[in-house]
């Protein structure tokens, strides 16, 4: 993969559940390295295209390139290199921590044990927990505990905030995306809460019906509509949706 | 729907509306079977016992059915501890009362217009005084007890299965008992009418605990030795599919084991008390060496499942659809963590019976049938019989456990209740036609020598889907040129192999060869197994 090229690049993507357009002529580049945050109302198809990029979903017309690779035809070439946080806490219930995190451990070639070790101590998690015992928030935790101990070049995070209480999404998941951007990776996240994506965010796509109505670094959005927030643009742009 | 009673009506309704419509058109279809045949008797030659077939198999299979929706079972994983009933039911603002009787109400009402159905439209033979009501009553016991245990959380895994098997094995031979001692239709009314009410009370209970998160514990090992069930973990894995391994493991490959080691004991806790009648203690035995393969249908449900949730479905989540993994790798560890769990029964079972055998003192009939097959076919022969068949049990337990995977894994609902509606349609026919056979003695015959050709077209239709699951696979990148070409070879090795064994063993004037090879070519699974790859690619990249 050429430096130059794009992390993620999906063009012309169109997705249907039977008569329903999810996504409708998307195309969307990130280059790397950045934090870009991907907005949208309930079922405006943020999830569906994050599924896309994760080869969870093939593409029915267009086409999605995550490191210059079909993520349908290569998952372990794309998989490998992305960390990722799923908006659902599907975490095995049955695993404690540590099992999970050894489990995890042996897909990731770059698995960093002390920085797994140090991010379990900052979220707190008891290594002997089960995964079933724990709070929704902690799940996430741990979720985001094995989505960062490899450094992955990529990290997607789908409605991270639904998880995680407002300490760790203020404090923590905001240093941790900002470390991982200056080091030259790139973040993808999707969420609701726009001032959180105000806060981390260098780039911002706001998604509405499956289209994406804007997608530009945030600065720029700003400044094209007066230094207003993030929240009043979307109003704006979105209608309220 | 203005009533939760409504609303839970609505909900079974809509769910399962082409499962009851299919329901519907099966008993049109045997009121249309009956009108043809009260029409045409003198044509038909079918003879009593052929039309009682079209009686107890689709009776059978609708009950089921309907036994299936009304716990809540359909898709649910029947070893686990927690409670079946749906959580999203259990927060619903009614009472334990309605969430625990209205599924019961409507359960036992379908049940009993099932049997008042089916006796006016099936056709028994001329003679038999069919009861009128009392099989109702059966039937919306068996659908009442089985709610409840369904509905009921369980202190071990597999539980649910056992204490299931038992009660309603027990309820049967009561009233089978009392069939034989030519009980009159009050006596059964009498007999059955106290177990829906006590039904009822179990249900209530354990839906009550379900609401409230009570799940008992009775997992010793892990509570007082926690580095029993660690160790596996605490090591590294060596690779991402041994990691896989121990996830599937864990997940289900204790659960086959667990259930042999607590059925077993039972039945053969049954010899001390017959060890003197040599036909059932050979019963025992006999039963005891099905008991794996049995048991494996019920676990199977749960191997294909990526989640071990009670309630999960079919689907791949993406914890594990977003490992770094080859799909074909997800399918691998499945296998191994299938076989690991037929060996590990097996090895109780291989115990087991000898011990049990030997303490109770019940091993002579055993040891009689293995020397007639020993003067029969001389020690080397008969050695190799034993061991094909121990093979052959084993062999069939690991298949049971994964030949449902090319289905269940594409994650798709109606696929497998589809190909088990499937099933079950075949089953009917099959028995209707091999009934319509045996009443001739010409059709017989024509039949018995068109079996070689029919195996034949069953070889040929099984290479050619082979072949065509083959370049599907490579096509989709699934399988390698490399691994198409060991697959194909592994499947030919075999298929010798078990020739070999079997021409060895059997004598050609019984036995002709081609039909051994023949015989080896349907037995040695191929396709379902190359088609579960291509099941997980459709379910993980949708």
């Amino acid at each position: 993969m050429a430096a130059d090229e794009p992390v993620i690049a999906v063009s012309d993507l169109t997705r249907r559940f039977g008569a329903r357009a999810v996504l409708s002529s998307v195309t969307l580049e990130i280059p790397r390295g950045g934090v870009y945050g991907l907005v949208g109302a309930n079922g405006a198809g943020k999830t569906t295209l994050i599924r896309h990029v994760l080869g969870l979903l093939r593409a029915e017309e267009g086409s999605v390139r995550v490191f210059g690779r079909d993520p349908v035809a290569d998952p372990v070439g794309v998989l490998s290199r992305i960390g990722y946080l799923s908006e659902e806490n599907d975490l095995p219930g049955w695993m404690r921590v540590d099992e999970l995190m050894r489990y995890s451990r042996a897909f990731y070639p770059g698995w960093d044990d002390a920085y797994a070790g140090e991010l379990r101590a900052m979220f707190a998690l008891d290594p002997a927990a089960k995964i079933k015992t724990l709070s929704k928030g902690q799940q996430a935790r741990a979720g985001l505990v094995i989505a960062l101990a490899y450094r992955p070049e990529l990290l997607v995070l789908d409605e991270p905030s639904s998880g995680l209480d407002p300490i760790v999404r203020r404090d923590i998941l905001g240093a941790v995306l900002r470390t991982i951007a200056d080091e030259g990776r790139t973040v993808l996240f999707s969420s609701h809460l726009l001032e959180e994506v105000e806060q981390v965010a260098d780039h911002v796509t706001m998604i509405r019906q499956g289209k994406i109505v804007v997608s530009a670094p945030l600065k720029e959005v700003k400044d094209a509509h007066g230094g207003a927030s993030l929240d009043a643009i979307f109003v704006e742009r979105m209608g309220g949706v | 729907m203005r009533t939760p009673a409504a609303a839970i009506a609505w909900e079974f309704r809509q769910r399962h509306r082409w499962g009851l419509i299919g329901l519907l058109a099966t008993i049109l279809t045997l009121g249309g079977i009956k009108i043809v045949f009260l029409t045409n008797q003198a044509h038909l030659e079918m003879s009593d016992a052929t039309f009682a077939l079209l009686v107890p198999v689709p009776l059978a299979a609708t009950f089921l059915y309907l036994l299936a929706v009304f716990t809540f079972g359909i898709s649910g994983d029947l070893a686990a501890r927690e409670s079946m009933y749906p959580p999203r039911m259990l927060t619903l603002p009614v009472s334990t009362a309605a969430l625990a009787g209205w599924p019961m109400l409507y359960g036992c009402v379908s049940m009993a217009l099932l049997w008042f159905a089916m006796r006016i439209v099936a056709i028994f033979p001329p003679g038999v005084e069919v009861p009128r009501y009392w099989p109702a009553l059966f039937a919306a016991s068996l659908l009442a007890w089985t709610q409840a245990l369904t509905w009921m959380p369980y202190p071990l895994r597999g539980m649910r299965i056992v204490i299931s098997i038992v009660l309603l094995v027990s309820i049967d031979v009561v009233v089978f008992t009392a069939l034989e001692s030519k009980a009159r239709e009050s006596t059964m009314l009498l007999l059955l009418a106290p177990l829906v009410p006590l039904a009822y009370v179990t249900a209530f209970s354990a839906v009550n605990r379900a609401r409230r998160g009570d799940v008992p514990d009775w997992r010793v090992a892990e509570r007082f030795a926690p580095a029993l069930t660690r160790s596996a973990a605490r090591r590294d894995f060596r690779s991402a599919a041994r990691a896989q391994l121990w996830f599937e493991w864990r997940q289900y490959g204790r659960s086959l084991p667990l259930l042999v080691a607590i059925v077993l004991p039972v039945g053969l806790s049954l010899l001390f008390l017959f060890r003197e009648a040599a036909v059932i203690v050979v019963e025992i035995v006999v039963a005891s060496l099905l008991l794996p393969s049995f048991m494996a249908i019920f676990v199977a449900a749960t191997v294909a499942k990526s989640s071990s949730n009670a309630s999960e479905s079919y689907g791949i989540t993406p914890f594990v659809a977003t490992r770094p993994v080859e799909d074909r790798a997800l399918v691998v560890a499945k296998w191994q963590a299938a076989l690991l769990s037929t060996l590990a029964a097996w090895m109780i079972v291989t115990v087991a019976v000898p011990v049990a055998l030997l303490w109770s003192d019940a091993a002579e009939p055993i040891l009689k049938i293995a020397r007639n097959v020993d003067d029969a076919l001389g020690r080397p022969r008969a050695i190799i019989l034993g061991l094909l068949i121990l093979a052959g049990l084993v062999g069939s337990t690991w298949k049971q456990l994964v030949q449902g995977l090319y289905i269940a894994m594409s994650g798709r609902d109606w696929a497998v209740k589809g190909i088990v509606f499937a099933t079950l349609v075949l089953v009917t026919f099959g028995f209707l036609a091999l009934g319509w056979i045996l009443d001739s003695r010409y059709r017989t015959a024509l039949a018995l020598n068109s079996i070689p050709w029919l195996m034949a077209a069953f070889v040929v239709l099984k290479l050619v889907l082979a072949m065509r699951v083959m370049q599907r696979g490579a096509a989709r990148g699934l399988f390698t040129r490399k691994q198409l070409i060991f697959g194909a070879l592994a499947w030919d090795a075999c298929v010798l192999a078990l020739y070999g064994v079997l021409a060895l063993i059997l004598p050609e004037i019984l036995f002709r060869r081609y039909f051994l090879l023949l015989v080896a070519m349907l037995v040695v699974p191929f396709v379902r197994l190359a088609a579960a790859p291509l099941a997980v690619a459709r379910n993980r990249h949708r």
